[in-house]
């Protein structure tokens, strides 16, 4: 029995914030078994985003490494940024994945560099298996697909591109084929109707 | 527009990281100095946390998981190795006057068999994950009446089934039985009951619950034989998340 799409399992979430809250905890008082489940539960969610916008499996993997570096390192912080241990770690997997993408522009353009990593495509958001249904937080990966493919399709392709690609915004005028600010009308358009729609699932953590 | 109105524009593609880096640093600048973007920023980091979800998981390779922990503890254990040497020397001169520091040396000696034996099991859960197909090897020790036993679960997401091994339990008591329990999105589904046999590993093989939604985990609990519907009652005896 799948979910639809926006509804929210109270039963589930419960489970989830008792789950999240005891496993900060352990790793608080560095239990390292703590560690493996963490590593368990998150890893094929933060090696997606960063194999997403990476298009690289090795460099994707070094940016998983150094995020649970960064969690057991600094696990302390994160009830101060008021989020969850689970958005926390895609936040800090996301932003190294970005920041070696700037790294990486300096020595190729762009699209030449999409283009030479395997292109881009709007194929990244799909679910790669069908049995994948039984990973945890596929139900979250499932609402947040439902949010983003309830909004027209040229904010999604602009979604796709600068989100979750990384794509700067040059870069997705230059792909679209459409004035730079176009692209920003449509990536703030899409973001302030996903703020909306995953209001829904924004207290899911683990 | 004056200054600020830019940065309020601008809030969203910050916290997305669209901007170009020169504009990054500028509104980084600026949110040290503006309480009411820093606070609105951080409304719109809760609002979109879990948007990276919307990306497919990727299957990490064999051995990747592990590969992870002994990067991240390694780092601490090459630590404690370096400390290990002149508390192990500061230990011996004590206990060559007086000995009376003998149970620092065992905890270090305890604290290197327990890492040990966590890498045995990191890679036997690394074998038995290839050689079965399985994507999660779970496990839990569990301890009933002087019995030491356990579960493990490994969850074939090929077949979507689980093997499951009950180790070391001894039989219920009068009355009461084993219950296997599908921990799932809307709620705890029955599974099976187990007779245990101390002295013989127990195995199973379950399908998937066709009811109450995605399977998160698993628990044991000790139940009545009379109560054979319903939620559970019981002690419950281990609880994993998948």
């Amino acid at each position: 029995m799948r979910l639809a799409p926006g509804t929210r399992p109270s039963g589930a979430r419960q489970l989830s914030v008792v789950r999240e809250g005891e496993l900060h905890q352990r790793l608080l008082a560095r239990d390292e078994q703590a560690l493996v489940e963490l590593v368990d539960l998150a890893t094929p969610w933060l090696l997606g985003v960063a194999q997403a916008m990476l298009s690289d499996a090795g460099d994707a993997e070094e940016v998983v490494m150094e995020t649970f570096q960064v969690a057991w390192n600094r696990i302390e912080t994160v009830r101060d940024q008021g989020i969850g241990l689970m958005p926390w770690l895609l936040r800090v997997t996301r932003n190294r994945a970005i920041d070696r993408l700037r790294a990486r522009r300096r020595h190729l353009t762009g699209f030449a560099r999409a283009e030479a990593l395997g292109g881009i495509g709007v194929s990244a958001v799909e679910p790669t298996e069908p049995n994948e249904a039984t990973l945890p937080g596929w139900h979250v990966h499932e609402m947040v697909r439902a949010a983003i493919g309830s909004l027209p399709v040229e904010q999604q392709a602009a979604i796709q591109l600068a989100y979750f690609q990384g794509l700067a915004q040059s870069e997705v005028a230059e792909r679209l084929g459409i004035p730079l600010g176009t692209v920003k009308t449509r990536l703030r358009l899409a973001f302030d109707k996903l703020r909306g729609s995953l209001a829904a699932v924004k207290d899911w953590i683990i | 527009m004056n200054p600020h109105d830019w940065y309020v524009e601008h809030r969203i593609d910050f916290i997305t990281r669209i901007l170009g880096a020169g504009e990054e640093r500028s509104f980084a600048d600026h949110l040290r100095r503006c309480d009411e973007c820093t606070a609105a920023v951080r409304d719109l980091e809760r609002e979109l946390a879990l948007l990276p979800m919307g990306t497919a998981p990727v299957h990490p390779r064999p051995g990747f998981r592990r590969a992870i922990v002994q990067s991240v503890l390694g780092e601490r254990h090459r630590v404690g190795r370096r400390w290990m040497v002149p508390v192990t020397i500061a230990a011996a001169a004590v206990l060559a006057v007086g000995g009376y520091l003998s149970e620092r040396g065992t905890a270090v000696r305890l604290a290197g068999a327990l890492a040990g034996r966590t890498e045995e099991l990191m890679a036997l859960r690394d074998s038995l994950s290839i050689m079965r197909q399985a994507a999660r090897v779970l496990q839990a020790r569990i301890e009933m009446d002087g019995h030491e036993g356990g579960m493990l679960i490994f969850a074939d997401n090929v077949s979507h089934r689980w093997n499951v091994v009950l180790h070391g339990l001894p039989p219920a008591p009068a009355g009461e039985t084993y219950q296997l329990w599908f921990i799932c999105s809307d709620g705890m589904v029955r599974g099976a009951t187990v007779t245990s046999d101390p002295s013989r590993p127990v195995f199973l093989t379950l399908g998937m619950p066709k009811e109450g939604g995605t399977v998160m985990g698993a628990a044991l609990t000790m139940e009545s034989t009379a109560n054979a519907s319903g939620r559970p009652r019981g002690k419950e005896l281990a609880h994993l998340m998948l």
